[in-house]
Parts: structure tokens; C-alpha cells; sequence
């Protein structure tokens, strides 16, 4: 049996009602990014390094808010969170609040390697970068005109983040998922939050259970969606409790997202990927754009039940 | 005249509780009846807010404040001192009605933060603020601002000095020997809520943040399960999101007292750490447990207080009593 059949990577691009303008800019995205997370697979990296690689991508990709791209907070100054996890140890690394790094999941991959900590915020985590060697990168590369000009509008109209209807609300975070060859699982999320926020606002992306987590014994989560929902629910723990109770990947994450539906009115997506290989990725959202790569095949969507496929360029 | 004699001797309810806890490790004996002292102190607050009506979360914001204030925890005054020899605090309060939840990391100068918390909750539609953000947002609610070293014990100063040294061991050193508050609570009217506040590791990295103000892993409050505060080694306890976790066993069946062990057994094997929490379900339920030397606790219920300090120690007496 070739080992890496079981070998699979799913990524989102954030899970909101993407509007039809930047539709196939986000699907374009997350399959390249798929397919680049996947090739370190391939050629038999780690879980790890493909989750990493993958949300470099997307960070490195304007149309994701997450590292280039990023959302102003209410100051008009991008803080970034980030979170990786590996599934066989348990080990953890996250950053949040970090300013003007282009790729913070690698940053939060360095807390995890290179300190004994979890998690760095604030200044400190760009102190932390900056010892390491990690360049600064000015605000105005990493921001977007449109992202400056949506800014501007919404601080004349809006003081603060709707709590209904909060779909409307872009929420493109952006994740990956993995499991290798050796049965290793390991999740990333990456973003740059909601735009203006609150100054310091930590959303869920960066806290280990809610906006991802990764187990060899049950799985890898990533969340993207209403970032207060998903810590109230710890949404990606949520998920995997229920694949501890046999639950299979596509039901864990529609009961859990329903229960945050329930519960505390929110929405969002999760993708997932099972120590076996299975996957899934679901949303409560208008759309979400996901891509995944398994057995050679590319998976990937935008609209609810959406999915397509194609061959993977060899 | 006819009159029914009945006995009107009332067994008093199970509800409301509150447990609280000053941080396991261990504990210098010379330190531990302070702890002691401490944890009745505050929990005898936290009891006499929920006997006069007041909510779980008013409980055990008022329990934690007092225990921040209490220069003989590590939290608010008495908090360790960073490598800087600085005072970073992480606290999270949570609302099991409503999963509504508050919390900040890396915040300064504040002398409560989990009334800081408590404002983000209730004031805001966000559930975490870090940093300078945390104290900016203090500074909008009007929540003064101290001077740090009002905050900073000499004892702190002499651990971070100690732990400066070439060949120190700060992650074996701190272990408790300062300890996080926290404290969870069910009122009259079955809500229940959590609160956990910590100074961190002691000689930490800046802007190092624990599982404190991590919803699921400083704690989580569930009115459908219960609730959970949790102290010991942070990094390990945010592996296993251990507050979660053990709501997870309730969930499925597990007393208090059971899920709380099961789920410091999974810490202990799976990423070798120690710590402690203390539970509660809906119906009243408790639970105060530990895998390390020691964890000072203390619970109120039923008029009576509870406290220990050293595995298998369990101190009973009225809570009107004087220790």
C-alpha cells in the first residue's frame, strides 16, 4: 500500500458572504494554496511543514485578510494573529497582536520551536521577532487600497462590530489542515481580524481550541467565522469531541457549527481531516471558499454543497 | 385551638456555591497559611454575595478581586515579574448562561483585572483585549491606572532575581510557589461562572501569554454542564484545554470530582505537566482537585466552609467560625 494515499490537505480562505468581486480571486487562492501545501506533502514533508506552507500562501495573498491584505483595526494599524499545533506532541504555537510581520503563522511556528511557550502577544511577540531575525514590514505593503478605502467608509458610518447578521462581515481568516504519510495531523490559522476592531480585540484564531486544534487521536481543525462565537463554543475542540464520540468528520462539524448557530447565533466554517485521511469542510455562512487535495484530486468550493474537482497538474 | 407540630428544621439547599482556589504547586511552608487564610477569606466573600441574591458571576468576580488584592497570590498585587522584571496579568471571567465571556492578556498597571474582564464582557462585543489595547480600553472606562511597583512584592522581586541566575530553572521553579486565583460559582438560580486571574510564569518571556485568559483552558462555564478554573502549568494546561476537556467528561456522565481527575490524569500523561482546578455543576456539585504537592482551596455551601491545602485535606467548620 503507497503510504502517502493517505496523505490529504484541506485550506479555507474564510468563511463570510464573499461577494461575487472577489469570488474567483478566493477560489483561485485557496486552490493554489491547496496544491502548495500539498506538494510538501508529496514529497514527504511533514503535516507541519504543509499546513505552513499553505498559509503562507494565502497570507502572501492580498485577497485573504491574513498577513498581506490584513484589516485595520479602529486605529488604522494591522495586528495580526496566528496559530499552528502539531498533532503528535500536542505542541502549540500562537502570536496575537503582532504588528507588521508578513507571515505571522510562520512567527507563531517559531514560539513553538524556539521558546517554551505557547503563545506571545503584543509587543512582545514582535520583540520575539526581531531576535529571531524576522523583518518588519511597513503598514502601507501590507494593506490594500481597498482595504484602506473600506476602512475610511466604515469609520464614518459604523462604531463597532454588528453582532447580527455578522455573516456580512468579512471573515476571511484563513487555515489549513493536514494529515502525512506517518498519520501526523496538524492545523494553522492565520488572520488579520475584523475591520476595526478594537485595539488589542483577539478574536479566535490564535487561542488553541477555538480557532483551531490537532490530535493524532481524533484530528486537525481549523475555524474561520463570527470570532466571538467560535471562543464561546471553543469550536475546533467542539468538533473533535464529537469525532472522540465516533462521529464521523462531515457530522462533528455541522453539529458543532449548529450548536454555535443555536447557542450563541453565530456562524462560521470549519474544515477538518481525520487521522485516517477523511475531510470535511463545512460552513454556516453564505459561502466559504475551501480547496482540498487527497489521492491526487482537487477538491474545491465557494457556494453551500458546492463541489468540484479537477485533476492535480502534475 | 388544633396545631399541627411540624418540624420546620430545613435542610439548607445545595445551592448557591463557590469554590475558589490560590494556585497549585507547591507551596513554601512558610507561605501556606497565608494561602490558607487567604482562600477562606475570599471565598466567605464570594458566599455572601450569593446569599444575598447576588448572580455566580458577581461571586466570583468579587472572590478573585480579593484574592488580586491579597499580595500573597500571584495575581494583581503579588503577581511574578516577567524577564523584565515587569508585571504582565491575564485574567478571564465566563458567564455560563449566556457563554458570554471576557478576558485580557499582557494588561498593566490595573490593580483588578478581572473587573477589566468583567468590562470587556459587558461592555464590549468583543471577548479578549490584549496589551496596551487592555489598558486603553481601561483607560476609556475610567479604571485607574497604578504605579507597577504598587503591584510588585518583594517576594516577587527576590523569585525573579533568584530566577535570573545563569542556572536557574524557572519552569521547575515557579511551579506554585506563587500561585493563580480562581474561583467558580452556581447561584440560587442555577447559573454558573467562572473567573481565573494570574501575574503568568515568573521570569516569562514579554508578552508571554498562559491559559489563563484562554476560554477552555484558564476556564469555561457552561450552565448546561457546569463550570471550571484551572491553575498549574499553563502551557500544558492549554494543550489539553483542560477546562474544556473536563467539561467534556461531565457532559457525558462524569461527576465533578471524576471528570476534574480525568482530566489532570490526560495532562499528566499525555504532555507530563501537573495542576489543579476546581469544578462545579449546576445542581451544586464540587470538586477541588489537584495533581500537584498541594493546591490551597477553599468552598462555601450550605453555611458551611470548606478548605485544604495538602492531597486528601479536607477542613470543614461553619462558615461564621473564624479559621
Amino acid at each position: 500500500m503507497d503510504l502517502k494515499m493517505s496523505a490529504v490537505l484541506v485550506v479555507h480562505g474564510g468563511a463570510w458572504a464573499i461577494p461575487d468581486e472577489l469570488a474567483k480571486a478566493s477560489v483561485d487562492g485557496v486552490k493554489t494554496a491547496a496544491c502548495e501545501g500539498f506538494s510538501v506533502l508529496k514529497r514527504g514533508g511533514s503535516s507541519l511543514d504543509a499546513v505552513e506552507a499553505a498559509v503562507r500562501t494565502l497570507e502572501d495573498n492580498t485577497v485573504f485578510n491574513a498577513g498581506h491584505g490584513a484589516a485595520l483595526n479602529t486605529d488604522g494599524e494591522v495586528e495580526l494573529d496566528a496559530i499552528v499545533m502539531d498533532g503528535r506532541t500536542l505542541a502549540c504555537g500562537a502570536v496575537s497582536s503582532v504588528q507588521n510581520i508578513a507571515n505571522p503563522v510562520s512567527l507563531a511556528r517559531a514560539v513553538m520551536e524556539k521558546t517554551s511557550h505557547v503563545m506571545l502577544t503584543s509587543r512582545g511577540a514582535n520583540q520575539f521577532a526581531e531576535s529571531i531575525g524576522v523583518p518588519t514590514v511597513p503598514t502601507d505593503k501590507l494593506v490594500t487600497e481597498y482595504e484602506r478605502k473600506e476602512w475610511e467608509k466604515q469609520k464614518t458610518y459604523v462604531t463597532g462590530v454588528m453582532e447580527d447578521f455578522n455573516s456580512q462581515w468579512a471573515h476571511d481568516t484563513v487555515g489549513a489542515v493536514a494529515v502525512d504519510s506517518a498519520g501526523n495531523v496538524a492545523c494553522a490559522t492565520s488572520t488579520g481580524g475584523i475591520r476595526n476592531k478594537m485595539v488589542g480585540r483577539v478574536g479566535d484564531s490564535p487561542i488553541i481550541g477555538s480557532g483551531g486544534y490537532a490530535d493524532n487521536f481524533s484530528g486537525a481543525v481549523s475555524c474561520t467565522g463570527h470570532g466571538e462565537s467560535i471562543l464561546k463554543v471553543t469550536l475546533a475542540r467542539l468538533i473533535l469531541s464529537h469525532i472522540e464520540q465516533g462521529k464521523s468528520v462531515a457530522d462533528a462539524s455541522r453539529l458543532s457549527l449548529k450548536h454555535m448557530g443555536d447557542r450563541v447565533r453565530g456562524a462560521g466554517g470549519a474544515i477538518v481531516v481525520s487521522p485516517s485521511g477523511q475531510w470535511a469542510a463545512t460552513f454556516t455562512t453564505e459561502r466559504m471558499a475551501w480547496a482540498a487535495v487527497e489521492h491526487d484530486v482537487l477538491w474545491y468550493g465557494l457556494d453551500p454543497n458546492e463541489k468540484i474537482q479537477e485533476k492535480l497538474a502534475q | 385551638m388544633c396545631q399541627s407540630r411540624v418540624n420546620s428544621l430545613e435542610v439548607p439547599d445545595m445551592l448557591p456555591v463557590v469554590v475558589v482556589h490560590g494556585g497549585a504547586g507547591h507551596i513554601p511552608k512558610e507561605r501556606s497559611e497565608k494561602s490558607t487564610e487567604g482562600v477562606c477569606s475570599a471565598v466567605r466573600a464570594g458566599y455572601a454575595v450569593l446569599k444575598r441574591g447576588g448572580s455566580s458571576m458577581d461571586a466570583v468576580v468579587e472572590a478573585v478581586a480579593q484574592l488580586e488584592n491579597n499580595p500573597a497570590f500571584n495575581a494583581g498585587c503579588g503577581s511574578v515579574l516577567n524577564m523584565k522584571g515587569e508585571v504582565e496579568m491575564d485574567t478571564i471571567v465566563m458567564d455560563g448562561k449566556t457563554l458570554g465571556s471576557g478576558a485580557v492578556s499582557a494588561v498593566r498597571n490595573i490593580a483588578n483585572p478581572v473587573c477589566l474582564a468583567r468590562l470587556v464582557m459587558d461592555k464590549t462585543s468583543h471577548t479578549c483585549l490584549t496589551a496596551e489595547g487592555a489598558n486603553k480600553f481601561a483607560q476609556s472606562m475610567g479604571v485607574p491606572e497604578v504605579p507597577m511597583e504598587s503591584l510588585i512584592t518583594e517576594y516577587a522581586r527576590m523569585r525573579w532575581r533568584k530566577n535570573l541566575a545563569a542556572d536557574a530553572k524557572p519552569v521547575e521553579c515557579q511551579m506554585g510557589k506563587m500561585g493563580t486565583v480562581g474561583a467558580v460559582a452556581v447561584d440560587s438560580e442555577g447559573n454558573v461562572a467562572c473567573a481565573t486571574s494570574t501575574g503568568g510564569m515568573l521570569n516569562k518571556m514579554e508578552g508571554r501569554v498562559g491559559d489563563t485568559p484562554c476560554i477552555g483552558s484558564g476556564g469555561y462555564a457552561d450552565n448546561q454542564t457546569g463550570a471550571v478554573s484551572t491553575t498549574g502549568h499553563g502551557e500544558a494546561i492549554m494543550k489539553v484545554t483542560l477546562a474544556r476537556l473536563i467539561l467534556f467528561h461531565m457532559e457525558q456522565g462524569q461527576s465533578a470530582e471524576a471528570a476534574s481527575d480525568l482530566g489532570l490524569a490526560y495532562m499528566k500523561s499525555r504532555v507530563e505537566a501537573l495542576g489543579g482546578v476546581v469544578t462545579v455543576d449546576p445542581q451544586g456539585h464540587w470538586a477541588a482537585r489537584f495533581s500537584s504537592k498541594q493546591m490551597s482551596w477553599a468552598a462555601a455551601q450550605k453555611d458551611t466552609l470548606h478548605y485544604g491545602l495538602y492531597t486528601g485535606e479536607h477542613f470543614t467548620q461553619s462558615i461564621d467560625e473564624p479559621l
